[in-house]
């Protein structure tokens, strides 16, 4: 009898007027990926990788440069800036590919949200877990001003352009996860894109000779146009932010469109 | 309520739904029927608003699917075949973020209180991959009860679970039918009968029939079989059974158990007592004369049959009796 009447309880609160209030979907998808990045292996191993590669050359650095060279709080910045085209991959392969191929996307997309909703979150929180490793680098600009004193306006301008120039690799890099359900295809098609964003201030110099006005266009098309010898020297130029805001919001709209388009293709 | 008006869904030239058109009341559970591959899953997934349809129009809680997808969307709540869950959540974290999504206030209660209601309470702590596949069933079912929707959409519940969560959650589906719009699809016919109110047998995307499973049942049974046993010889008797003016040029078909299977051409005529008369004349031993039930399961079968209707014929009167016996 005792259990007839929690049954009943139960079943009344199950019927129950839930009550909604306004929601913010991309904030609980951003919550969500964030505890993932810190509770997988792969962030930490990433986390390790890096640090442990940037702390071999930059005491390599300090050696060397033997109380001759300016401290330079760019170093840092800078070969994370490099290091992108293998970081930016792994922490966005899975964001979008695995929930299409666990169908688990299926349920985001019945959900009362807008895909742009998701893919803000997820890429929000890809970039947060860039920014705590762009934080962790500030360390050897301690270091440099135990040893010197380096130029914080150019550190500055570094730090910033890195933390955008991460925000731009890494939205790009979404597109593909949500072209593929394959996360191996993902992570090195993403790097191979970045890669060749990377890459274009070299292939303008080949090509400058023949062309200069489309050599022009493809250096400024690149990222390193935008990043070395502008930000990472401490020149703070509009165009260069306005180059990664529009990169980070036009691989996003491209990223929501591909996965709406899923609707039609499912 | 759900109300679906020629639904079409068209993949190139091949109509995965075709012309699909009906109406799921409040308060009554709605039965999807048929076999894999009928477009069972794709009209629910238009009812659901993950994908549009190519034409037709369906309304659901009182919006349109296709225009005002979020607010359909905010009221129903969905399953979709084989559960997809992440693994690496815990259960009642997986149903704080579908709640905090959907904007759920006191999402934290909320999640218990289904959970509760599914017998998951004391695995809320758990992950998601240490659960059983009926556990998971459960927990998509709680994600799909959160916010108390309209209008319940679950496609192939019971697709997996042992017999007695099967039950379960047939009992559970009843209940929730009284005070829900409940849509759900099944290929297990008798799931079909014992749950629903009305029945939609759906096959190659088109409806075949729907009803409740009475009306089908009344429908079907017209004009219909006549199972016969003998003892000894079924091949004689059912040559002597061919034999008769009276049964009105009837098919006659001996089934591999030896049970002969007698169909009238003429609905009005009911060929029993000669037949009975003529057989025991002939000094052949009759065990059993009596109509073939009719139940969902043969109504199904011979709506979907692609084969010959001969060997569905025999095979439908094969299962019937396999079925009967065991019952």
């Amino acid at each position: 009898m005792t259990d007839q009447s929690v049954h009943i309880e139960t079943h009344e609160a199950l019927s129950r007027e839930v009550q909604t209030g306004a929601s913010f979907p991309f904030w609980a998808v951003f919550k969500r990926e964030l505890g993932l990045y810190f509770r997988s292996p792969i962030a930490y191993a990433i986390a390790f990788a890096i640090m442990f590669f940037l702390g071999v050359l930059i005491n390599g650095y300090l050696s060397q440069g033997n109380q001759q060279a300016p401290a330079d709080s760019t170093y840092a910045p800078l070969l994370l800036v490099f290091l992108l085209f293998l970081i930016a991959p792994l922490l966005t392969m899975r964001l979008l590919s695995e929930e299409a191929r666990e169908g688990t996307l299926e349920v985001l997309m019945t959900l009362p949200m807008h895909e742009s909703q998701f893919i803000i979150g997820k890429f929000l929180a890809a970039w947060a877990y860039f920014t705590v490793l762009l934080a962790l680098t500030l360390v050897y600009h301690l270091i440099m001003l135990t040893v010197g004193v380096p130029d914080l306006g150019q550190a500055f301008g570094a730090y910033v352009g890195a933390w955008l120039y991460g925000g731009a690799v890494i939205a790009v890099c979404m597109i593909w996860t949500a072209v593929t359900e394959d996360q191996i295809v993902a992570a090195f098609l993403s790097a191979a894109t970045v890669l060749v964003l990377y890459l274009a201030e070299i292939a303008a110099i080949f090509i400058s000779s023949q062309n200069p006005r489309l050599a022009e266009f493809v250096r400024e098309l690149g990222l390193q146009a935008h990043y070395n010898g502008t930000l990472s020297v401490g020149i703070v130029r509009g165009q260069d932010i306005l180059y990664f805001i529009l990169l980070i919001v036009g691989a996003l709209f491209i990223t929501t469109r591909i996965v709406e388009t899923r609707r039609w293709r499912a | 309520m759900i109300e679906v008006r020629q639904l079409t869904k068209q993949y190139g030239d091949f109509a995965a739904v075709n012309d699909v058109t009906f109406v799921a009341k409040p308060g009554q559970v709605t039965g999807f029927l048929g076999p894999n591959g009928a477009g069972k899953t794709t009209t629910m997934r238009m009812l659901t608003g993950y994908m549009p349809p190519t034409s037709g129009t369906a309304i659901v809680a009182g919006f349109d699917v296709f225009d005002k997808s979020l607010e359909v969307r905010r009221r129903v709540g969905y399953l979709p075949e084989n559960v997809p869950l992440y693994r690496d959540m815990t259960t009642r974290s997986y149903l704080q973020y579908v709640g905090e999504i959907r904007g759920i206030r006191n999402v934290r209660v909320r999640a218990m209180e289904v959970l509760d209601r599914v017998g998951l309470a004391t695995r809320a702590n758990s992950r998601i991959r240490t659960l059983s596949k009926g556990m998971r069933q459960r927990v998509g079912l709680a994600q799909a009860l959160l916010h108390n929707p309209e209008v319940l959409i679950l496609d192939e519940p019971t697709i997996g679970l042992d017999p007695y969560q099967v039950l379960e959650l047939r009992s559970l589906v009843r209940e929730l039918g009284r005070d829900h719009t409940l849509l759900f699809s099944t290929h297990i016919l008798g799931e079909a009968e014992q749950v629903c109110d009305q029945v939609i047998i759906i096959n190659q995307g088109t409806i075949r029939a729907q009803g409740s499973p009475a009306a089908l049942r009344a429908e079907m049974s017209r004009g219909g079989r006549i199972l016969m046993r003998v003892e000894g010889d079924s091949q004689a008797a059912a040559t002597v059974v061919r034999g008769l003016s009276g049964v009105g040029d009837a098919t006659v078909d001996v089934l591999m158990d030896g049970g002969i299977v007698i169909t009238p051409s003429n609905a009005d005529i009911d060929p029993r007592a000669e037949i009975a008369n003529t057989v025991i004349t002939r000094g052949i031993k009759l065990i059993e004369l009596r109509p073939l039930a009719v139940n969902l399961e043969e109504i199904f079968l011979e709506l979907t049959r692609q084969e010959t209707a001969q060997e569905i014929t025999e095979d439908a009167a094969t299962i019937i009796d396999g079925e009967e016996i065991a019952s």
